[in-house]
């Protein structure tokens, strides 16, 4: 009897083609488009959720023979994801709201529904592949998406089919185009899906009250601990950013770090960015057994940056402290840290703090 | 209808012998039609189906008694978005709201209604049988408290039609709606009523067919089609209940002895048999549909919206059903083609698949 396999399709190539590769490898393919927020009509076209990208799924599971359904997780994803970001920038920290859907809508909620249809597998467009249960890089570094994928459960892995994975994007586009995918010519996006025009501010200042002390006027204080300015609200700013900040300085600034507690955004030169160690939370391991204190580890501190390599120092629950073998600069709390074993992914954590190489000082 | 795609392809409106011949076509679908509603030829005009009914009726009622100094529509808050968003667009145009409240049996509260039918009223717009529940109002009640009170009374009788009895004659409304496809004409045609001398503002400009009330050329084959579709749906409407609702009330006790905690909603109100309203706790429509439709069975839940994905039924959110109880309905539709063999297939699937659902959600 052949598998039945649930495939998340954006309506993008790369999900199109993931459903169109299994659907030649003799499984059952059941499509299923995920609404994830009512867009109200306020951003016309995106890489999922809007109605054309759901029209698009939906000719793609029509010209492959497959069924499709929409499934409205929007009440789930404004739960685990938009109220997790908003949460987020307003305690000082920059988050990566993709990192939660995938653990929490495109795979546990995805999983559930595979359930319900008695279906074995589920399947995503991601550039990642599963091998010998463990998640490893896509073969295209380029595209490579295990950034946003360390927070899945472990035991998702053995119901995880990732087919674009060992594809480079252009092949995936190659594929779609020889199958005459109505999607084999679709733009990439990287933005994040709810935000219109990359514009987050606007929708914190939706989402939190109007008096937010995140969006209100705070001192920007130098690493020295000197007041050379105010800004607007510190969930404007994100850590390394140099846009905006006052001039006056001998050499350029950087944003360090922002400081809720007295709504500082603390501004300083370029090695007050750097960090020679991390902690991480909400750890989350896809190995069977953690690495040991002292092991080595390469670590991803950003999307398309090649891990560094460094140490596993501490490991209480779910958090850890990691040494770096060189200093990195902008270790940004709340975006994540990927720990990698070659193109293995062991596990990753949501950024807690920078181990600063230089003091801040207070104002 | 076919010829009057083909060899009979006139426009009504000319006056050549192939526009008489379509309008001689036309009056004589529009008679046919007449007949059907208990009406007169020029009571009905046609539209390109329900919604479009709808609209005419809410906004053409609203606006045209709002300049005789009425200033409030009533309606229910269970009527199809066809209705509801008619009644919204009265009140952005100046329109008191007035929603009656329904009863936890799917039925509006007729005490309430007195209460809430006034002097004020320009129209009140009731469905006669609600598509999800297919609870039956008391149309004939409510249409005499809109009269009495010098408003005009619409009833969406979309779902009704063939149905119950829709009879101009016996019934007091003013304006009622209905469907073609819902009888088996095509998509894309509809029947409205008017009662003779009821005032109505068009919702279109810009030709005199239809009296004015709804200029555009007609479609004359369609027209035809609607004719014969409600024809056969009068002279089976008795039958097709008698068919229909020992159906109905055999798959109704299949799932109430397998599930002794599923809810059948409208359970205890007049209800027409071609609907079964369902809500099994600790499950999602969204999961039961889709297993559902694996198998071969087409159910639906409260509405879809455009891109197909489902929200929670406002009709029973309106009945006070709890939410996760709204979240979990199924409808299943009995139509002419259902069988005994039909109804045992699901009474065995239906409660198989929802064993499986209460095992996994909860889970998620």
């Amino acid at each position: 009897m052949t598998q039945r396999v649930l495939v998340a399709m954006s309506g993008g190539v790369d999900s199109s083609v993931a459903a169109a590769l299994l659907v030649r490898a003799g499984y059952d393919v059941v499509g299923a488009t995920m609404k994830l927020f009512h867009d109200g009509g306020e951003i016309p076209d995106r890489p999922c959720c809007s109605l054309d990208s759901v029209n698009d799924a939906r000719r793609v599971a029509h010209a492959l023979g497959i069924p499709h359904y929409v499934l409205n997780l929007e009440d789930r994803f404004g739960h685990d994801v938009v109220a997790d970001f908003v949460a987020e920038y307003a305690a000082g920290r920059t988050p990566i709201p993709c990192v939660r859907c995938n653990t929490f809508t495109k795979f546990r909620d995805l999983l559930a529904k595979a359930d319900a249809i008695d279906a074995p597998f589920i399947a995503t467009g991601h550039y990642a592949r599963v091998a010998d249960g463990r998640l490893h890089r896509g073969v295209d570094e380029g595209k490579d998406q295990t950034y946003f994928l360390w927070g899945i459960d472990r035991p998702v892995l053995a119901r995880l089919l990732l087919p674009v994975g060992g594809m480079t994007k252009a092949e995936t586009r190659a594929v779609a185009r020889e199958l005459g995918l109505l999607t084999a010519e679709k733009p990439e996006s990287q933005e994040i899906c709810f935000v219109p025009d990359g514009d987050y501010v606007r929708v914190l200042e939706r989402e939190l009250p109007a008096d937010a002390p995140a969006l209100a006027p705070g001192p920007i204080v130098t690493t020295d601990g000197r007041v050379v300015g105010t800004h607007d609200g510190f969930a404007r700013f994100t850590v390394g950013q140099r846009r905006g900040l006052p001039g006056g300085s001998a050499e350029p600034m950087f944003v360090v770090e922002l400081r809720p507690a007295d709504r500082a955004v603390v501004i300083g030169p370029r090695e007050a960015l750097l960090g020679r160690g991390l902690v991480a939370r909400e750890v989350n391991w896809l190995v069977p057994e953690p690495p040991a204190i002292g092991a080595p580890l390469a670590v991803r501190i950003r999307h398309r940056a090649m891990p560094v390599p460094g140490t596993l120092v501490r490991r209480d629950g779910g958090e850890v402290e990691v040494a770096l073998a060189d200093p990195a600069a902008a270790i940004s709390p709340g975006q994540s840290v990927v720990f990698y074993d070659g193109d293995v992914v062991l596990g990753g954590g949501v950024i807690a703090a920078s181990r600063r190489l230089l003091p801040i000082r207070a104002a | 209808m076919a010829p009057y795609f083909d060899t009979r392809f006139g426009n009504p409106s000319s006056t050549h012998r192939w526009g008489r011949e379509a309008r001689a076509a036309l009056d004589e679908a529009r008679e046919r039609v007449a007949r059907c509603l208990g009406a007169s030829a020029d009571e009905v005009c046609f539209t390109s189906g329900g919604t479009e009914a709808d609209n005419l009726a809410v906004l053409g009622g609203w606006r045209v008694l709002k300049a005789r100094g009425r200033a409030a529509v009533v309606s229910t808050p269970i009527e199809h978005k066809a209705v509801l968003q008619a009644v919204h667009q009265a009140q952005k145009e100046g329109a008191e709201e007035r929603m009656l409240p329904i009863r936890p049996d799917g039925t509006v509260d007729l005490e309430a209604a007195r209460r809430t039918i006034d002097g004020d009223v320009a129209l009140t717009s009731v469905m006669w049988v609600n598509n999800e529940t297919g609870v039956v109002q008391p149309i004939a009640e409510l249409a005499t408290m809109t009269k009495a009170a010098g408003g005009i009374f619409h009833t969406d009788a979309v779902q009704a039609f063939g149905k119950v009895a829709v009879d101009a004659r016996t019934i007091p409304f003013d304006f009622a709606s209905v469907s073609g496809h819902k009888l088996g004409a095509p998509k894309g045609i509809g029947a409205f009523y008017i009662r003779r001398g009821t005032p109505l503002e068009p919702l279109f400009f810009g030709g005199s067919q239809d009296r004015g009330r709804r200029p555009g050329t007609e479609n004359v084959p369609y027209a035809i089609g609607l004719a014969t579709a409600m024809e056969r749906a009068i002279a089976e409407r008795e039958a097709h209940w008698r068919a229909l609702e020992p159906l109905r009330d055999a798959l109704e006790a299949a799932i109430l002895a397998r599930i002794p905690d599923a809810v059948v909603h409208g359970r205890g109100a007049p209800r027409a048999p071609h609907i079964l309203s369902v809500s099994v706790p600790g499950t999602d429509s969204e999961s039961l549909l889709m297993a559902l439709d694996l198998q071969g069975v087409a159910a639906s839940a409260g509405s879809a919206c455009q891109s197909g994905s489902i929200t929670p039924s406002h009709v029973l959110s309106a009945m006070g059903v709890r939410a996760d109880l709204a979240s979990a309905a199924i409808r299943l539709s009995l139509g002419a083609l259902t069988t005994a063999d039909d109804i045992a297939r699901v009474s065995e699937l239906f409660p198989a698949l929802i064993q499986r659902a209460r095992g996994h959600v909860g889970a998620a």
